[in-house]
């Protein structure tokens, strides 16, 4: 009897967190490929845009076409973070200037929100195109309570084609979490027609 | 013990462990509720027009509850919750709760068009300039405040929700 009670009980202890997973795949439709990041607590998800679907978007809410290159061509992804604990979980803190894109022998932070805004000031880009801009990214810092989630694209700074490993760092109950997902590929430009 | 009793025993076992091992997921996707916010901040009054023309002021809907939403008509996540956000509006609004959708950036042509596909009858706001969502503590979109009838921010959700959910609507109701 009490063996078996010991062995119930145990199954309703919580687990300490598990070591998470990341996968690879590519979309049946689109044959863009995504990279997704599981662990308990957390989901991370990023999924290829092309260059041209990035040039248009922004070109459609007025950026230049100069401008919608600089960041079509900077190895753009959409991506989506979650918080996948239970209702009453605890809740996630993310900063992405503390993750970390590593290509080659080279570490560096990601391009986020307010780096481009200020290349948008400086390039006199309307107010009406920076606020698209400035909504459409996945935002620089959140605190997501169980469920919350956010869809936003991120940029790399690395050449379309490129391929590296991203370290994310994210914070649960004052505890500091990362993990690598590695052999990520940036989507690839196609040719550009000269006027 | 017969073999047969054995392996109802066995299976009866396994399906309890499956059930206790996948519990989390299945709570997981049942748990996108609201986040009470313990502090209950007071909401920042904002003036603004609908689609329609018609003014709107948040401090004007003080003693009702009131749901802000934050979008933009190319956000994924924005579109997918309008439906449901439809649904609610047509359980709560007979009982008081008013639910504003504030975009952020957009001209009204451009939302006009996105009602063609997604018609809702709920008040559509214009914030062109993006000066409300600036002044409101939101970092993404969607993000939507349940503002208590004394005007203070009581919920809060990041990301797109089930709004006809009965226990969401039920977290809502319960301020009224």
């Amino acid at each position: 009897m009490h063996i078996i009670t010991l062995l119930l009980s145990a199954l309703f202890i919580p687990t300490a967190i598990a070591a998470g997973s990341a996968t690879t795949g590519s979309d049946p439709e689109t044959g863009l490929a995504f990279w997704r990041y599981e662990a308990e607590g957390i989901l991370f998800e990023l999924n290829q845009r092309l260059p041209d679907q990035t040039r248009a978007f922004f070109q459609a809410r007025g950026f230049d076409t100069d401008a919608a290159n600089q960041f079509a061509t900077s190895c753009v992804f959409q991506s989506r973070l979650l918080n996948t604990a239970v209702a009453g979980g605890a809740s996630l803190q993310f900063n992405l200037d503390e993750w970390r894109v590593i290509s080659g022998n080279k570490s560096s932070s990601m391009a986020t929100t307010d780096d481009w805004m200020s290349r948008w000031k400086k390039q006199s880009i309307g107010q009406a195109a920076r606020i698209a801009f400035k909504w459409s990214l996945l935002p620089t810092e959140q605190t997501y309570a169980p469920g919350d989630y956010n869809w936003g694209m991120t940029s790399y700074g690395q050449p379309p084609g490129t391929r590296f490993n991203l370290t994310l760092v994210w914070h649960r109950e004052g505890k500091h979490e990362s993990a690598t997902i590695r052999n990520i590929e940036c989507p690839a430009d196609s040719p550009q027609e000269t006027p | 013990m017969s073999i047969p009793m054995i392996r109802r025993q066995l299976f009866a076992t396994l399906l309890l462990l499956c059930t206790l091992l996948f519990q989390p997921v299945q709570a997981a996707g049942t748990s996108q509720l609201l986040q009470a916010l313990p502090d209950l901040p007071k909401a920042g009054d904002f003036h603004l027009t609908d689609l329609d023309g018609t003014e709107h002021r948040l401090s004007s809907y003080r003693g009702r509850v009131v749901i802000v939403n934050f979008w933009a008509t190319w956000c994924p996540p924005c579109r997918e919750e309008m439906p449901s956000m439809q649904r609610a509006w047509e359980l709560l609004e007979p009982e008081g709760v008013v639910m504003l959708a504030i975009n952020i950036g957009e001209d009204e042509d451009t939302i006009f068009q996105f009602t063609a596909n997604f018609p809702v009858e709920f008040p559509l706001l214009l914030d062109q300039d993006s000066a409300t969502i600036q002044s409101w503590p939101v970092r993404g979109l969607p993000t939507t405040y349940v503002v208590d009838p004394q005007g203070r921010l009581a919920y809060r959700a990041i990301g797109g929700r089930a709004w006809d959910d009965p226990a969401l609507l039920n977290m809502v109701r319960a301020l009224k």
